[in-house]
């Protein structure tokens, strides 16, 4: 309708002035004065509610007026009546309030259209400068965590402490004034000073090179020099020989042995050093010396490639043969293995020890190769001739002139126990078998060339030269004594087997000046006899008796009384005494175990024997044992009580020996102490 | 003690401790060795419980006696008495209480003791040995108060009856006197080996063995083992054992004897061996029994052997103690 030229003519909003909405309406253009009429401002008077209840009454109103124009006309009423025409002039008076309604609300609707436009502009902005402001800080932030991460190459150098730079460095770099509140000029300082001693470091470091290279120069010279000299020494040498020779100093002898020395296998050649050593430090009597084939070691010790290049010759040749060889047969391949496995190196050594009397004891040690073990051969010269004891034919036998130096060190089996699985391969059961081709194998030999092998008893932790070292001096004093202990015994038997007991002077105040029983038989005799004796079996019970033990037989008589003694000689006599067993025979057969004076007998020369021992080493203690039977049969013969069993006549041995009492204590024992010089017999 | 001198070891006494508990036993060497009973005996026992609990050299000559109180246990070494706390012996601490010797008239060769028993009713101990005489000493003041003389050879052994208190002792001269403690004075002298249903004059006169129970007495030697009857001092039964015997005791009603042979014999009183069982030394010199104490109701006996034989059941060894 009209509105749009209405609202064509609506002028810009007022603000400032009140506004009176009710203008006159009129056609005013361009004018100032002219009052416009402004429905806006008018629509900021009128309540919307009230607009509302206007606009449902204008439409009751216009509902009610068709309603009488309606009846009016149905009551037939002409069209243009006045009634119906005022009517129709309210309906359009009221039609124009509507539309004054409508445009009032189209109004309002633009308005708040309007401001919320506004509102939404306001707000996007504000929005914006959020974000912006948001974008900007977290960029602050990593920019903040950038610069917090830095770490600048200063902070991988390791500065001195903090007290030891104040106290060192001088003060214009520590400037303590400053440095102290600062952190920050504190760790510049300190940076300054560390260049500053590097620097000065460097400086030293570059002098001690230039050092280094002027001694390292003078080194090389005076080297040039002294390889120079070798020629004229060797000369001086040459020249020297004569004079050695001349002067008996065997000098070239000893540099030979030590050259040929150095082809011997490491045990052999520890053996050599200590020997030596020992020979000229403690014992002048020792001499060691090397024999054997020194080619052939030199041969073992070659490397196999030479050895291959005369083997392909030979198989050469051998081929030709072949056809007509024959395989070995299998006993011979394994005897051929056995032979290969206890095969000896070429050299030896040969150890002589010379005693005062002239006798030499002349040991031969043999290195095993593969089985890595030492063994030995002894053998016995001496200055006098050694026949004429039967007795003694075990005494010096070769076979068993070592056994047991040390306890229970027989050298029957190999001390290696590795060995076992080698013998195991090619069929060998003992060692024993082998041991009279090959020589004992005794521990201590071992010791002697610093093989120590696990299966010993306690471990002393050394191995090589200390090992043979700690053992040498006792062992050579062991064989020295054991060699004069054979040899005395060889002489003492002798004369044992010619009835005489050999009592030296020294040890004659031990027994009375006359002895009537006497020694009538000496023999020895095998464990196999000894073991079947009657009277011995408390002594094998009490498993004193050992294999490798020397037994003898020993008979005095006196009258018609016999005693027989049976000797259990250990091979390491005298430091282990003979042990005694006696058996009696005199009107009946008594024995120790049922006679107590004959145990108390047994007991004389077995118990107290450390009275027997005579002059150091002790080598007669077996003869002043058998002297001290002799006796104590005399006083077991002479004490025997007269008895009433119908015999008249003398006693057969009539009372000699001097005793205070012939019987003490429960068990009435005889007094078969000898007391000297008073020269009685008292009880122990 | 190497192995040689364990070999030729004699045990010649031994001696109970007042609990039963404990065997004390001495051998030639001098040496007293305390075995534990308990030990050896409990169902665990291994081989180190048959060996001493301790073990140590009393005197310079053989122990020949060992003879226990109710406190001490005294020991005879050569010439000399020593008496050890059994408190103390337990605790291994070997310091002897006392040391006491008879006054001996010869002193060319200190005379051995052979044998000691107490007189419980004036507290004295009697000891016999090698110089021929008795002599008696009062516990409480250690005083040799009385010598006995009489025997011409060394004593042997000696004896107690209670009852009429009196002093039996044998001597090596073959008598067994008989003495009055109160007045000292010797009452009657038995000699055995003029008797014929006893005497066996291939080994000896000399009476090594002595016992008493109420009105019998035991004796033994050279001379048969015999039981006689005091009151009318006659042999009434002869046992005819091989050896000469050294120790016998009466219990129950058998006898137990032991000497030369490895054996103990046990006898009836009418005269008959009952059996003789078997024992390791070859022969014994000493028998023991332990009835103070009915838990560890055992003989022991020892000889020449360095092992002291243990029996449970008088009829079987059970096992040996050894020094």
């Amino acid at each position: 309708m009209s509105s749009d030229a209405v609202k064509k003519r609506k002028p810009k909003v007022i603000r400032s002035e009140a506004g009176a909405p009710e203008t006159k309406r009129g056609r005013a253009e361009g004018d100032q004065d002219v009052r416009v009429y402004n429905e806006e401002v008018e629509l900021e008077v009128r309540d919307p509610q009230q607009d509302y209840m206007l606009y449902k009454d204008t439409c009751a109103a216009l509902a009610k007026l068709m309603e009488e124009i309606q009846e009016l006309k149905a009551g037939g009423a002409k069209v243009q009546s006045v009634e119906i025409e005022e009517r129709r002039t309210q309906c359009s008076v009221h039609f124009i309030t509507l539309k004054k309604l409508n445009r009032l609300a189209h109004m309002r609707l633009k308005k708040g259209r309007d401001q919320t436009h506004e509102a939404k502009q306001r707000v996007d902005v504000l929005h914006l400068q959020l974000q912006n402001l948001l974008y900007e800080v977290m960029h602050l932030q990593k920019e903040i965590g950038k610069c917090l991460e830095f770490r600048s190459q200063h902070e991988e150098i390791e500065l001195v402490s903090e007290e030891e730079f104040f106290q060192e460095a001088p003060a214009e770099i520590s400037r303590p004034h400053v440095t102290r509140d600062d952190q920050h000029q504190l760790t510049l300082a300190r940076l300054d000073w560390e260049l500053e001693q590097r620097k000065r470091l460097a400086e030293q470091y570059k002098m001690s090179l230039a050092r280094k290279e002027k001694i390292q120069k003078a080194i090389e010279q005076k080297r040039e020099y002294l390889s120079s000299l070798q020629p004229g020494l060797q000369n001086i040498m040459q020249a020297s020989l004569p004079v050695q020779e001349y002067l008996a100093i065997p000098f070239e002898h000893m540099q030979k042995q030590a050259e040929v020395a150095r082809h011997l296998p490491p045990p052999l050649y520890v053996l050599l050093v200590q020997a030596g050593a020992y020979g000229q430090a403690c014992d002048k009597n020792l001499s060691v010396s090397i024999s054997g084939d020194v080619d052939e070691a030199k041969a073992l010790s070659r490397p196999p490639e030479d050895s291959q290049d005369d083997e392909s010759d030979s198989d050469a040749e051998e081929e030709q043969q072949n056809t007509k060889r024959r395989r070995a047969t299998l006993g011979v391949q394994l005897d051929d293995k056995r032979k290969e496995m206890l095969r000896r190196h070429p050299l030896s050594l040969c150890v002589d020890l010379k005693c005062k009397d002239g006798s030499v004891l002349h040991l031969f040690f043999y290195y095993l190769m593969n089985l890595n073990i030492l063994t030995v051969k002894t053998k016995v010269s001496t200055t006098t001739d050694l026949s004429g004891a039967v007795s003694a034919g075990e005494l010096l036998n070769s076979e068993s002139l070592l056994n047991c130096l040390y306890a229970s060190d027989h050298g029957k089996e190999t001390p290696n126990p590795a060995n076992r699985y080698q013998f195991d391969k090619v069929g060998i059961t003992t060692f024993g078998d082998y041991v009279s081709d090959l020589g004992h194998p005794f521990v201590w030999v071992q010791k002697l060339g610093g093989l120590q092998f696990s299966s010993g008893g306690a471990q002393s932790g050394l191995t090589g030269s200390a090992l043979s070292a700690s053992h040498m001096e006792r062992t050579m004093k062991l064989l020295r004594g054991r060699l004069q202990a054979r040899l005395a015994l060889h002489k003492q038997f002798s004369s044992l087997e010619h009835s005489i007991i050999p009592v030296s002077s020294e040890c004659q105040h031990l027994f009375p000046a006359k002895v009537v029983s006497g020694l009538v038989r000496w023999t020895t005799m095998s464990c196999q006899e000894f073991t079947e004796l009657g009277f011995v079996q408390h002594v094998l019970k009490a498993g004193l008796v050992h294999e490798t033990d020397l037994f003898f037989m020993a008979t005095v008589e006196r009258g018609t009384a016999r005693l027989r003694a049976a000797v259990v000689m250990n091979p390491r006599y005298p430091e282990v005494a003979p042990l005694f067993s006696l058996s009696l025979h005199w009107k009946g057969e008594r024995s120790g175990r049922t006679d107590d004076n004959l145990q108390a007998m047994e007991s004389e020369v077995n118990v107290f024997r450390s009275e027997l021992q005579g002059p150091r080493p002790g080598l007669q203690l077996l003869t002043n044992q058998i002297q001290r039977l002799c006796v104590c049969l005399d006083v077991y013969l002479e004490t025997e009580s007269q008895v009433c069993d119908g015999s008249e006549g003398p006693k057969e041995f009539p009372r000699e020996k001097m005793c205070l009492r012939t019987a003490r204590g429960p068990s009435r024992l005889k007094p078969f102490k000898y007391n000297h010089p008073q020269g009685f017999f008292s009880h122990r | 003690m190497g192995p040689v001198e364990l070999l030729h070891m004699s045990v010649f006494s031994q001696s109970f401790s007042p609990c039963g508990r404990f065997l004390a036993a001495g051998n030639n060497y001098g040496e007293i060795a305390v075995f534990s009973l308990s030990a050896a005996l409990s169902p665990d026992a291994s081989e180190a419980s048959q060996k001493p609990i301790l073990n140590f050299t009393a005197h310079d000559g053989p122990v020949f006696s060992l003879l226990s109180t109710d406190t001490h246990l005294l020991s005879a070494g050569n010439g000399e008495i020593s008496a050890w706390s059994w408190a103390e012996l337990i605790k291994k601490s070997t310091k002897a209480a006392w040391t006491r010797k008879p006054s001996y008239e010869t002193s060319l060769e200190i005379p051995e003791i052979n044998a000691m028993i107490i007189n419980p009713k004036d507290n004295s101990l009697i000891v016999g040995g090698g110089d021929n005489n008795i002599h008696i000493m009062d516990m409480e003041t250690g005083i040799f108060k009385s010598v006995l003389k009489g025997h011409t050879d060394y004593i042997h052994c000696l004896c107690f009856k209670e009852r009429e208190e009196e002093i039996l002792s044998g001597g090596e001269d073959g008598a067994v006197r008989i003495w009055d403690a109160r007045t000292n004075r010797p009452v009657h002298c038995i000699e055995v080996f003029k008797y014929e249903e006893c005497a066996r004059p291939q080994f000896g006169k000399w009476i090594s063995c002595l016992a008493t129970d109420s009105d019998w007495m035991l004796c033994g030697g050279g001379p048969s083992l015999s039981l006689w009857h005091l009151r009318s001092m006659s042999p009434t039964s002869v046992f005819p054992l091989p050896g000469c015997q050294r120790e016998a005791v009466f219990y129950q009603d058998l006898i137990m004897s032991v000497g030369e042979g490895p054996h103990v014999s046990h006898c009836l009183h009418g005269g008959t061996v009952k059996a003789q069982i078997p024992c390791t030394p070859s022969s014994l010199n000493t028998l023991a029994l332990n009835l103070k104490n009915s838990e560890h109701r055992v003989m022991t006996v020892g000889g020449s052997s360095h092992q002291i034989d243990v029996f449970t059941n008088f009829s079987y060894r059970a096992f040996s103690l050894s020094f």
